[in-house]
């Protein structure tokens, strides 16, 4: 009784004791905001790098592929059983994305990843991170009509409204118009070439019947009006004048030539009949053969379906043919519908990383402001290799429907997603002859809880490397270099901390010694009257106890405080100190993330005690050794 | 004073150990079948025989007391006279088991207590002995109440304290308004004067109704007003309580009202 009562007297009259515990408060409350803090950024960052990872992925290695994936995906159900949450199947190979950027051409790496509407949501967490609010909630890789109202903030105030549709059909409606407009005024550099060169060839027949009737004085002026030609009439399509000059020595009674593919190739445009009308197809060809009949202005334009102005290579094809099916060209004329409009169709759908298109740059105010290379409604174009050992580059349009952002830099920089089926169908992944269609990884979500590295292995034991060549890992093993980072710079962190209560400890240490000091005559009647040694010892180290207790509840309530305020703090200190703490563009959070965790709490709390109380065992034992006689006699 | 043979069984019975009970047992037989009708007839409570005892200073060994023999029957009132550095205070200690002879034994109700372990001369400190100092050695974080209750606090468990301590309060405030300080229980030491102080510090001796009050110059630190106070104290209480008192002091006048006086002079006694 008497140790109890002493050392919570001792508590209550010796403040020095109480200052030399202040440092066992800020080691706890230190320990206790860093770890919160810390697990709350390792807890972002382990679902931003989980995010579109599955938890374990049985991959073929790159370009290869896993046929019969039905039989894998029934294989893996049998190995781990009620485990499975979810299982997709996804074509994974590296690409290149190519868009143009006003009129500049933007190449990138990606990793392109066919995935299957339906059962990747499942598996991973996609469709949260889809910056579309109704993709989220209804997912195809199709243009929506929906906008972006949650980026009214970054400076992109006409997206807030514009949907990709809306944004598509202004883009190609306005090109469409200046195309139109720009042939037109081909049409009258014709028609004034024509006239100019009407007038040539009557002064050159003026001049042969000059030469005929024996004037040798009149001028032969036939070049020079080439050359006047050359520089007055400045077409693009710089073959033009060429074609022109040469039109002269033919003759001048000919028609002046046009090269064929004038419109077409330059342009990218095609000439064909409107749309109301039923399409004479034979006529198209024979347009296109003939070259100068196309130039009819009364002819509606139709975009050819591919490589709308890019450049002069552009291959004529009028609608999507089915990769698979190597007659698919060969089959009958197409449909009016066949026909590729963008001002009403898409290419097959493609999701970008919004680190992919989006750039910084400083606006007229001097701001920051975000811009976008390519937005949801522009087309891109992938090209890719096929699949198998002898693979063949491919090159394919999409159309960009959505951005996705999961906020980890290393994912939204460099996948892609388009669907499954069309990338099997490009890449050559389906049998033409069965129509199987193989995959190159197959994605499973766990069920919550089971362990990851137990499913993995069980897998590898199922799938040996002798008799599969599959790449079998966990999400971990693939962020396993940055997990392992941050797991030891937590467990340092730790370390160092507990240092600073270690030191509190010392501090205790050499107060007690004194204090033990400045009892010894109290500890000399203790025993006078009777104490045993282990009670005097009892005393000091429940007063130790007592200390380590105070400290710890007062370091973990200024601790929890610390942590329930972080943000708040952080503004006052911004404000104090004019430095951004905390900035959300870095981190992409919008407050500091922290996560208590009572295991943590408790596991501070009784190592700070513990450490307390070991501080006062020395001093304890020294009370304890004291002869009541030496101490009673101690002045 | 047939109070005493009724009470010191009682008080010896609450002994811890076995083995003690048994001598107990022993002494309730002496002292029942004596029937002492005076003082001067009781039996030796304390006998110490050819004490030796010797301090080491640095290299040098300084003996402090050279073979004392002495009696101390139970009921009396024993002056231990000396000068300064006599080695008074440290044959209280010896008897106080404090301290171990060097040779020699110290007998208490007639067995041998310097040799027994700590924890048993621990228990027989605790309840048979009462101790008083020179100054005071009151613990200064605890009121005058809790002073006095500590001996019971050191001897009961925590529970066993908690049980039984309206009693152990009750006594308390008994003896201390015995000794005129009960309006003063809730103080602390550093408020109350030197005279105060050594009374409530009786109190603190007398609280686990101990056999034998030793007491190391009680009013050494004390004016004559005060002295005599306390002394005055002593002796009702040595009268009421019937009690057995071993007083160290350098007073002779405070010596003359003792029922013995043992003169000690370079360690050895020279005058019973």
């Amino acid at each position: 009784m008497y140790k109890l009562l002493l050392s919570w007297r001792y508590l209550r009259t010796r403040f020095i004791a109480l200052a030399s515990i202040i440092s066992v408060t800020l080691g706890v409350a230190t320990l206790i905001v860093v770890n919160s803090v810390m697990s709350g950024f390792v807890f972002e960052m382990k679902s931003r790098l989980h995010g579109i990872l599955s938890d374990v992925e049985v991959a073929a290695p790159l370009l290869g592929q896993i046929h019969n994936p039905e039989y894998h995906t029934r294989i893996i159900r049998d190995v781990l059983g009620d485990d499975i949450e979810s299982m997709t199947c996804v074509v994974r190979n590296p690409a290149l994305l190519t868009f143009d950027v006003n009129g500049r051409q933007w190449t990138q790496q990606v990793m392109l990843l066919g995935i299957d509407d339906e059962s990747f949501g499942s598996v991973t967490d996609f469709h949260p991170y889809l910056q579309n609010t109704h993709k989220r909630e209804q997912f195809s890789f199709s243009l929506e009509e929906q906008g972006y109202p949650q980026w009214v903030s970054a400076g992109c105030p006409d997206w807030t409204t514009d949907s990709a549709w809306d944004y598509r059909r202004r883009k190609f409606s306005k090109i469409r118009e200046a195309e139109t407009r720009r042939l037109e005024q081909e049409k009258l550099y014709d028609l004034a070439a024509a006239e100019y060169l009407e007038q040539q060839a009557a002064k050159s027949r003026a001049w042969d019947a000059a030469q005929a009737a024996g004037d040798t004085q009149a001028p032969r002026n036939g070049e020079a009006v080439n050359a006047n030609y050359n520089s007055n009439v400045q077409s693009p399509d710089t073959r033009q004048p060429i074609a022109a000059s040469q039109a002269t020595f033919i003759g001048p009674e000919q028609p002046v030539p046009r090269a064929p593919e004038k419109h077409m190739s330059a342009s990218g445009f095609q000439h064909v009949p409107l749309p109301d009308q039923a399409p004479d197809f034979a006529a198209i060809h024979a347009q296109e053969t003939a070259g100068v009949e196309a130039a009819d202005s009364s002819a509606t334009l139709r975009f050819a379906p591919t490589h709308h102005f890019n450049d002069g290579k552009t291959t004529r094809e009028f609608r999507k043919f089915d990769p698979v099916d190597p007659y698919a060209k060969y089959s009958p004329e197409p449909a009016v519908e066949d026909f590729f409009d963008p001002e009403k169709d898409q290419y097959t759908g493609i999701i970008l990383g919004l680190a992919i298109a989006k750039r910084k740059t400083i606006g007229e105010d001097g701001e920051l402001k975000d811009f976008y290379m390519v937005r949801p409604g522009d087309d891109v174009q992938i090209m890719f290799p096929t699949v198998g050992g002898s693979a063949k580059p491919i090159s394919e349009n999409c159309t960009l429907v959505d951005f996705y952002s999961s906020n980890m830099h290393e994912y939204d920089s460099s996948f892609a997603f388009v669907p499954l089926k069309e990338l099997q169908k490009i890449r050559g992944m389906v049998d033409p002859l069965t129509g199987d269609a193989s995959v190159s990884t197959i994605q499973i979500k766990l069920k919550e809880g089971a362990d990851l590295d137990a499913a993995r292995d069980k897998l590898m034991a199922q799938f040996p490397p002798e008799s599969y060549p599959y790449d079998i890992h966990t999400w971990q093993d693939t962020q396993r270099p940055l997990l392992s980072a941050v797991h030891m710079e937590l467990t340092i962190l730790n370390l160092l901390l507990f240092m600073i209560i270690a030191v509190a400890g010392f501090g205790i240490l050499a107060t007690f010694f004194m204090i033990v000091v400045e009892k010894t005559k109290d500890i000399g009647v203790l025993k006078a009257l009777g104490a045993p040694s282990s009670g005097v010892m009892s005393i000091f180290l429940g007063y130790g106890m007592a200390l380590g207790l105070v400290g710890t509840g007062a370091g973990v309530v200024l601790g929890l405080l610390f942590v329930r305020y972080i943000n708040e703090i952080a503004e006052v200190v911004q404000v104090v100190t004019g430095q951004e703490v905390f900035d959300p563009e870095i981190y992409y959070f919008s407050e500091i993330p922290t996560i208590v965790s009572p295991t943590m709490v408790l596991l501070v709390g009784l190592g700070a005690i513990l450490i307390a109380v070991m501080a006062s065992v020395l001093p304890a034992l020294r009370a304890a050794r004291l002869h009541p006689v030496e101490a009673l006699r101690y002045e | 004073m047939s109070r005493s043979t009724i009470t010191k069984p009682v008080t010896i019975d609450s002994m811890g150990s076995m083995e003690l009970k048994k001598h107990s047992a022993g002494a309730t037989q002496l002292s029942a079948g004596a029937t002492p009708p005076l003082k001067l007839a009781m039996p030796t409570l304390m006998s110490a025989s050819n004490i030796h005892k010797s301090y080491r200073k640095g290299e040098l060994e300084v003996p402090v007391l050279k073979g004392v023999n002495l009696e101390i029957a139970a009921g009396s009132f024993t002056a231990i006279v000396g000068q300064s550095g006599s080695g008074k205070s440290t044959l209280l200690h010896l008897l106080a088991t404090l301290d171990a002879p060097d040779q020699g034994a110290v007998h208490f109700q007639d067995r041998r207590i310097d040799n027994l372990s700590p924890r048993q001369r621990e228990t027989i400190r605790n309840r048979q002995f009462g101790l008083i100092f020179q100054f005071y050695h009151l613990l200064p974080e605890l009121s005058m109440l809790e002073n006095v209750l500590v001996p019971k606090m050191v001897q009961d468990g925590f529970f066993s304290y908690l049980r039984n301590k309206r009693a152990y309060k009750k006594r308390a405030v008994e003896l201390l308004e015995m000794v005129g300080l009960g309006h003063r229980m809730a103080h602390r030491p550093n408020e109350l004067s030197g005279g105060e102080m050594q009374r409530t510090a009786i109190a603190r001796a007398l609280i686990s109704n101990p056999s034998v009050i030793l007491a190391d110059e009680p009013t050494g630190n004390l004016d004559e007003e005060n002295g005599g106070e306390v002394m005055e104290t002593l002796d009702n209480l040595r009268e009421q309580e019937n009690l057995t008192v071993i007083m160290v002091t350098h007073d002779v006048g405070l010596a003359k009202s003792a029922d013995k006086t043992i003169r000690l002079v370079g360690g050895v006694v020279v005058s019973d």
